[in-house]
């Protein structure tokens, strides 16, 4: 029942004028920041499979181009299944997994145009959130901070992005969530046959991968169940479609690698992003 | 009869206002790799008054401008909302017309307030045949860095076309 929810709302998302969060990877950072005065709508469908359970989320992005450089963003979720036990990790590369609500400032630091299509950048991101729950896996959860930081290279042809960043949760009755440091690496393809001019339709393929460290929450004021920090390796790939004012973005991360201290382990991620620039 | 000759000087006035204007650009843009990016250009630099059209391309990284008949629309206000966009402005080709005059052996000529002095590399052909008064001309703008614009440029005249 809470699938077939899932997919009908995934049906709404897809045929209403909403956007995906940006031109680029889906999972990994990345470095692209609206022109000034644009406006952009995300809507994401994001699920979560463990073990155990499996998530299902949409998530709404609204971002504001201030300046060509500088970007602020407010995302908010509408959870439709919450996993008992879920991993701590980001969603998205502008979203949180879970049921935050997050504010955000994206600034692009460095840019460097060099040629027709190529560009070298570098973009720096602050958000702020706030749970929609009060507790996530038996702690109760805080506000929270992140930052990270992202370089990339964009042509017609090839992209790349490498980046990293940090999650901290704030301690909340006792409880508090590890922390989250994770770094991802994104390499992206327009083959020939996509490489139409404008207005034509625009298709890219990236092959994506997350890392991420979670540490051990603290409950009631101990570490549980140990000091350890968990491992944790995704790979998968994503594809982006462009055309015009729309985007529409999917893709599914694996786990190559786990080694985690706390909850169950993963089995994939999936996600579609839709995006309209206003 | 003094009615007359205010409409005559008011009519001599704006076609001469009409004479000094840009008339094409093909703007070079670096940076613009996918179709958002040339869709929110070509939907930005539509909003600005005096263009007849525009079309953007991103595999030859250009803005193609055809302005108005009548329009006040200046290269550097062009290349700024290409900056606003997120990219970077290099170099353009343009067709304008204006009055050439010369100064201190310098040729240029005034559009729109702005100042296109005619570059040592244009051709000693073309060179001999400037001569002060109307022309119409077709050049490539030499790259200006994108934060100091002051619509003052250097242009390489590659065809008179009329003068």
């Amino acid at each position: 029942m809470k699938r077939t929810a899932f997919l009908i709302l995934l049906t709404i998302t897809a045929i209403s004028k909403v956007s995906a969060q940006g031109h680029g990877p889906l999972y990994g950072l990345q470095t692209p920041t609206l022109a000034k005065g644009g406006f952009d709508f995300n809507a994401a469908a994001m699920s979560l499979a463990t073990e155990d359970d499996q998530s299902f989320m949409l998530r709404y992005i609204w971002s504001y181009g201030v300046t060509e450089d500088l970007q602020i963003n407010i995302t908010t979720p509408t959870m439709i299944n919450r996993l008992s036990e879920a991993p701590r990790t980001r969603g998205n590369n502008n979203m949180p997994a879970n049921g935050d609500i997050e504010a955000s400032v994206w600034y692009r630091f460095f840019s460097n145009a060099f040629g027709v299509g190529k560009r070298f950048e570098s973009t720096a991101i602050l958000s702020v959130s706030t749970p929609t729950e009060e507790t996530r896996s038996g702690i109760n959860v805080s506000n929270s901070i992140h930052g990270a930081i992202s370089t990339g290279y964009a042509s017609r042809t090839w992209y790349a992005w490498v980046g990293g960043g940090y999650q901290y949760y704030f301690e909340e009755g006792n409880d508090q969530l590890g922390d989250l440091p994770y770094a991802s690496l994104v390499v992206g393809y327009r083959p020939n046959i996509f490489m139409g001019d404008y207005p034509k339709p625009d298709w890219r393929v990236f092959v994506e991968s997350l890392a991420e460290f979670p540490g051990a929450n603290t409950s009631e004021g101990q570490l549980t169940p140990v000091d350890q920090r968990g491992e944790k390796v995704m790979l998968g790939p994503s594809f982006l479609g462009l055309y015009g004012a729309w985007g529409i973005s999917f893709g599914a991360l694996f786990p190559v690698y786990q080694d985690i201290t706390q909850g169950p382990t993963e089995e994939y991620r999936l996600s579609m992003n839709i995006s309209y620039w206003l | 009869m003094k009615r007359l000759g205010i409409i005559t000087l008011l009519t001599i006035f704006s076609l001469s206002g009409a004479m000094a204007q840009m008339i094409k650009v093909d703007q070079k843009v670096f940076g613009m790799d996918c179709a958002p990016c040339a869709y929110g250009l070509e939907r930005g630099l539509k909003k600005m008054d005096g263009l007849e059209s525009v079309k953007v391309s991103l595999n030859d990284g250009k803005a193609y401008l055809t302005l108005a008949a009548t329009n006040e629309l200046t290269l550097q206000k062009i290349q700024e909302e290409v900056k606003n966009n997120g990219f970077s402005a290099r170099n353009a080709e343009v067709t304008l017309k204006g009055e050439l005059q010369k100064e201190r052996n310098v040729w240029k000529v005034k559009v729109n307030g702005e100042i296109f002095i005619v570059s040592a590399d244009t051709s000693g052909d073309l060179l001999t045949k400037l001569k002060p008064g109307k022309i119409w001309i077709k050049g490539f703008v030499k790259d200006e860095e994108d934060g100091e614009l002051t619509g003052i440029w250097e242009i390489r005249i590659i065809e008179v076309l009329k003068s």
